[in-house]
């Protein structure tokens, strides 16, 4: 039986044009882990987090998800998705909604009534129940995603970009969701932009660019580096050269 | 968590995204042009007193019944086809895949939820038609009229899995314009495939002959002749062959969909 939650092995893809979106990612991820994937836009975030949900075949190497093949069902029993670009069947309520994915999940009638209810206070949109989604604001729009990601209870959540489009009130709920899950010995995978949020939430980090991971290690490890915060070494690693680069196109 | 594995639970599963998929239909009151176009069908019979003349009545009924037909062609090719795309361009295809369901459910929900919310439309134009005859010229439900509901609805399953498997590959318009091209043109020449191949020059021919042996001869469920002019039903076997005809190629596009749909890269 696997202690990981998440296992990527030298993880390549190679896009139909010949760009390689990722080249040789190497993960692990042990269980009840908060796990920060960081770096700048276009360095292959989503296409690993892509890779590890099943929805695009790797060129090489493996993923692992609880030591199943992710494109399984069974693999995806046990996982919660938050996607980047939260958007819902504008003409379901949010109620519909989520007994529409409890009902996909294989959750039973009462148990998915009890468990709808339970999620929509956790996000803060009981009052909202009735509500049609299309009439959801954005910042409400990604606590509706946040529920049907915890709807079923998984071991292991994927967030993408969860802060995306939160207000800092919407944000520090998902920070204290995100830290009850680690209290509940759940496995949180999820990447970002927000490096101050990363340090304050993750037990380890790891910081992608141009499709490679160049530093993965405890936040523990960053506070007595003596170097100062993670937004130090983020930019240390990938800021000037992104900056350079940026200048250059630029000029 | 409950059961998610077996039959059952994947009964539930495709039957779960059907359900939603047709509410959107509605709630989206996409489906409410279906009253208007009702309207429009039941125009001509409505107006047969007005004529008074005894021959108009078979004509107004054949106008009727080719605009049934009509427009269950636009519908069901036009909800089958949105059904994919829009989950893809919306990215709700996301969240859904993130679930333990497999593609091919994905595939077969969104074909139940197309053919149901199709299937509604037309049985509403078949009800309007069937009062309206019923109540000008005496003509209630025959025993042809039955038969002609029934395959009218095979052939509409057949249609929406056409649509929902050229959705896949095709963009949205291409889909709607060869699926409609097919549709129409099966209905319209399918009978007269190997006569016109018979004719034509040599790679004409091996062309027809291809067309007539692989698209699909929608041409079989259309009994529209025999309810205009009254005439027997047809034979129960005939019935029965076109059934089975409209399951096995219904099966080869849900099939042919779920395995493009398993390869595609999100």
């Amino acid at each position: 039986m696997s202690t990981a939650a998440i296992e990527i092995s030298d993880l390549r893809v190679t896009y139909g044009t010949g760009q390689e979106a990722l080249r040789g990612v190497t993960l692990t991820v042990p269980k009840g882990e908060v796990f920060g994937f960081l770096g700048p836009n276009g360095a292959g975030k989503t296409t690993t987090i892509k890779a590890l949900l099943g929805f695009i075949s790797p060129t090489a190497g493996t993923v692992r998800l609880c030591g199943l093949d992710p494109r399984t069902p069974d693999a995806r029993a046990r996982l919660g998705y938050l996607p980047e670009v939260a958007r819902y069947y504008d003409y379901l309520r949010v109620d519909e909604l989520l007994t529409f994915y409890g009902e996909i999940c294989g959750l039973r009638r009462q148990e998915l009534r009890s468990r709808v209810d339970a999620v929509l206070g956790l996000v803060g949109l009981s009052s909202a129940k009735g509500k049609l989604i299309r009439d959801f604001s954005k910042g409400m729009q990604q606590r509706a995603g946040l529920a049907q990601a915890l709807l079923h209870d998984p071991d292991v959540l994927v967030f993408d970009e969860p802060m995306s489009g939160l207000d800092p009130l919407g944000r520090r709920r998902v920070r204290d969701i995100m830290v009850r899950l680690r209290e509940e010995g759940k496995t949180v995978f999820f990447s970002s932009h927000e490096l101050s949020e990363a340090e304050m939430i993750c037990d380890r980090v790891g910081i992608l660019k141009c499709g490679e991971v160049c530093w993965c290690g405890p936040t523990t490890e960053i506070a007595g580096d003596g170097k100062g915060n993670l937004e130090r070494i983020f930019l240390e690693l990938i800021g000037d050269e992104e900056s350079s680069t940026w200048e250059a196109t630029a000029a | 968590m409950g059961g998610n594995g077996g039959m059952n639970g994947e009964m539930r599963r495709i039957w779960a995204i059907g359900r939603v998929s047709m509410l959107e239909l509605f709630r989206r009151k996409d489906m409410y042009v279906a009253v208007i176009l009702g309207v429009v069908i039941v125009v001509p019979l409505a107006s047969v007193n007005l004529f008074g003349i005894e021959g108009i009545v078979r004509y107004l009924r054949e106008i009727s019944l080719l605009l049934i037909w009509l427009f269950s062609i636009v519908i069901g090719i036009s909800t089958a086809a949105r059904q994919i795309p829009a989950e893809l361009e919306r990215r709700t295809i996301y969240p859904l895949l993130a679930k333990p369901v497999a593609r091919r459910e994905v595939v077969l929900g969104k074909f139940v939820g197309a053919f149901l919310a199709s299937g509604t439309c037309l049985l509403f134009f078949y009800l309007l038609f069937v009062l309206l005859s019923g109540m000008k010229q005496g003509a209630w439900m025959t025993v042809c009229m039955f038969q002609a509901v029934l395959l009218h609805f095979l052939f509409l399953a057949l249609l929406t899995a056409m649509a929902l498997c050229g959705s896949i590959v095709l963009t949205h318009s291409a889909n709607l314009a060869l699926s409609s091209l097919v549709a129409v043109c099966m209905l319209l020449f399918g009978q007269r495939l190997p006569d016109l191949a018979d004719r034509a020059t040599l790679a004409a021919s091996i062309l027809l002959r291809a067309i007539h042996w692989l698209a699909p001869h929608f041409e079989f469920f259309d009994l529209r002749l025999r309810v205009i002019h009254g005439w027997d039903p047809v034979p129960a076997q005939a019935v029965a062959a076109a059934t089975a005809y409209a399951a096995v190629y219904t099966a080869l596009f849900l099939v042919l969909a779920f395995n493009l749909f398993r390869r595609k890269q999100l």
